[in-house]
């Protein structure tokens, strides 16, 4: 009686022995609205109450870590902002670190290159948690919201456009410092947004923190234990939403963070109302952090390390200055060598601890580029968030872990 | 038990791992696979609680091929300060896996959150996780045929390889997929369509 077992969905074999009676299947996306990309979720219902839920991921993938390979060490940094769509300074920073390390060239990055990073960083923790508040409201039918914080992410998006050329993947963190000095005009576009935030931030908090229709539809939604947590390797704002107050930026300090004063917004309840709370508390952070840098960035200074070999000449000497053009073409044409072994960096990131693992064989190109994926591990929580709940929690589930498909499927 | 692969790993230029200079914060351990579980016990018992991440990597000249990457994080599970986790360590394991025996034990029972991780490492390496409760392709098609991120995987994927190429050299643009014009266009499709034609017996 081998028909009687029912076709696997999707390639997912679905274990009839132990459903419930009057339980059945449901398939949410690819192509659903509220996944926040493409990701198929197959929903195992009983009533209302979600009894198990499976995910089928990978729709995205298009190689990245292969492709990163097979470029040079240079050219790699392109191809990996484009994991994290939405905050690509932060995975263009894990990587060039990285990069550092094995050249050893940590301790010589100069000041300023390392503020403009962490502004950099920052800004863009900004405008990525902008998106989640913004398309989390979508979901729950609140699209007032989207317009408020898409607004300062536009203004995030210009001077990321002011720094590197480009709004979305601007490639400004090079390694070895960044892509020239902040151009005329930044700051006092910096100052305007400064001024700004605040106002905004609390538009945000008065449409929606004692809203409730939201207090009803995200309390007690999505309950993650600080035990759940840490077995299912959950970094970033779910992590500190269920009381465990870990941050890479404090706990393993890179690229200056210790000369910063900032807190870790950090909540017990563990729901997605908590998770709501510790990314607006972050945001006022990051904005907290901003305003320090901005402070120690009217010091002018150099942007790239004082090496030849890995920072490409300014284009002015190139007309006057016989190394000067030899070493641009060297490092345009066949990029540097980078000493062998493997590192593994960490930084935090919108959605929690992104890192790379980078082996080097002392070639011109990364032997392998192994990331670490935040919203990897962050979505696959959702097997253990969902069960018990309701089905049309599900949507607030799935928005409350912030998921990027760019990084889960890579 | 001491293993017969250990000795031709020790500072070969084909294994940049054991080139690298020491770390500080970081505690780095090689073992095999047969004392892996055994080993994650008892370091998830030492407060190593968060397995971060599983990745492999591919030294096709080195025995044995493959080393399979694991990073603990050790992390208190209540309610921290800051200054609580500043002490924080991590753990890095690698495992090396031959090529001929391409099995590791899963751990999905110790951490759940192995599954996928586990998964990865079999869709794009081809390694299989020993006890892994559903382990299929996650990244690729269930029906593809290879495993991408090994070294001997070409580029552009295997089906590619085969599209005829002009023996004549040509502009670099065309070789790279742009459309190509003129003369050049009617040559190649002059040369696609030959090597497409059915051998005619003579």
């Amino acid at each position: 009686m081998s028909a009687t077992s029912t076709p696997a969905v999707a390639g997912v074999p679905l274990d009839v022995v132990k459903r419930s009676p009057n339980s059945m299947t449901l398939s949410m996306g690819p192509q659903h609205p509220s996944t926040h990309g493409v990701l198929q979720v197959l929903v195992e219902v009983a009533g209302e109450t979600i009894e198990r839920a499976e995910m089928e991921i990978g729709y995205l993938h298009t190689g990245i870590e292969k492709s990163a390979e097979n470029l040079f060490w240079t050219q790699a940094a392109t191809v990996i902002e484009r994991m994290d769509y939405l905050s690509p300074p932060s995975n263009a920073l894990c990587y060039v670190l990285a990069v550092e390390q094995l050249l050893g060239l940590t301790d010589r990055i100069p000041e300023r290159a390392k503020q403009i990073r962490i502004l950099m960083c920052e800004l863009s923790r900004i405008a990525s948690h902008c998106v989640w508040l913004g398309t989390h409201g979508i979901d729950l039918g609140a699209i007032t919201t989207f317009f408020y914080a898409f607004d300062v992410r536009e203004d995030v998006l210009d001077l990321l456009e002011a720094s590197g050329g480009a709004r979305m993947h601007p490639n400004y963190l090079r390694i070895g410092g960044t892509n020239g000095d902040l151009p005329e005009g930044f700051l006092g576009k910096l100052d305007v947004l400064i001024e700004k935030f605040p106002g905004r931030m609390r538009d945000l908090r008065l449409l929606l923190q004692n809203n409730p229709i939201w207090r009803d539809r995200t309390i007690d939604i999505g309950i993650l234990s600080p035990q759940d947590c840490i077995e299912w390797g959950l970094t970033g704002p779910i992590l500190r939403a269920s009381g465990i107050q870990y941050d890479v930026r404090k706990a393993f300090p890179y690229c200056g963070y210790e000369t910063y004063d900032f807190d870790v917004p950090t909540r017990t309840e563990g729901d997605a109302y908590a998770r709501f709370l510790v990314r607006l508390d972050e945001m006022d952070e990051a904005m907290h952090i901003v305003r320090q840098v901005r402070k120690r960035l009217d010091t002018p200074g150099a942007v790239m390390v004082d090496d030849p070999k890995v920072a490409a000449p300014a284009k002015e000497t190139i007309a006057l200055s016989m190394e000067a053009l030899i070493h641009h073409f060297k490092i345009v044409s066949e990029s540097f060598r980078v000493p062998p072994g493997d590192v593994y960096q960490p930084v935090e990131g919108p959605r929690g601890e992104i890192a790379y693992y980078l082996v080097s064989n002392g070639d011109n190109r990364p032997y392998r580029v192994r990331t670490r994926p935040p919203s990897m591990y962050n979505l696959q929580a959702l097997k253990k968030m969902a069960v018990g709940g309701l089905i049309a929690d599900m949507v607030v589930m799935i928005g409350s872990l912030d998921p990027v498909f760019g990084e889960v499927d890579r | 038990m001491p293993s017969s692969q250990t000795p031709s790993l020790a500072g070969t230029a084909s294994d940049p791992t054991s080139l690298r200079p020491p770390i500080a914060d970081a505690q780095i351990e090689r073992i095999d696979p047969t004392q892996l579980r055994e080993r994650l016990i008892a370091l998830k018992a030492a407060g190593m609680t968060v397995l971060l991440d599983i990745g492999a990597v591919d030294y096709p000249e080195r025995i044995p091929r493959f080393d399979v990457v694991y990073h603990l994080l050790a992390l208190p599970a209540k309610i921290a300060s800051v200054a609580e986790v500043g002490a924080p360590r991590r753990v890095r394991l690698l495992v090396g896996v031959t090529a001929d025996a391409t099995v590791v034990p899963s751990v999905t029972d110790l951490w759940p959150c192995a599954d996928w991780a586990e998964r990865e490492v079999f869709d794009l390496f081809g390694i299989r996780f020993d006890g892994h409760p559903d382990l299929r392709r996650i990244q690729m098609p269930d029906d593809w045929v290879g495993h991408p991120l090994r070294k001997d995987y070409p580029l552009r994927g295997p089906a590619r390889e085969k599209t005829p190429r002009p023996s004549f050299p040509l502009k670099s643009n065309v070789g790279a997929g742009t459309p190509p014009g003129g003369k050049v266009a009617a040559a190649l499709q002059a040369q696609i369509a030959r090597a497409q034609k059915p051998e005619e017996p003579a």
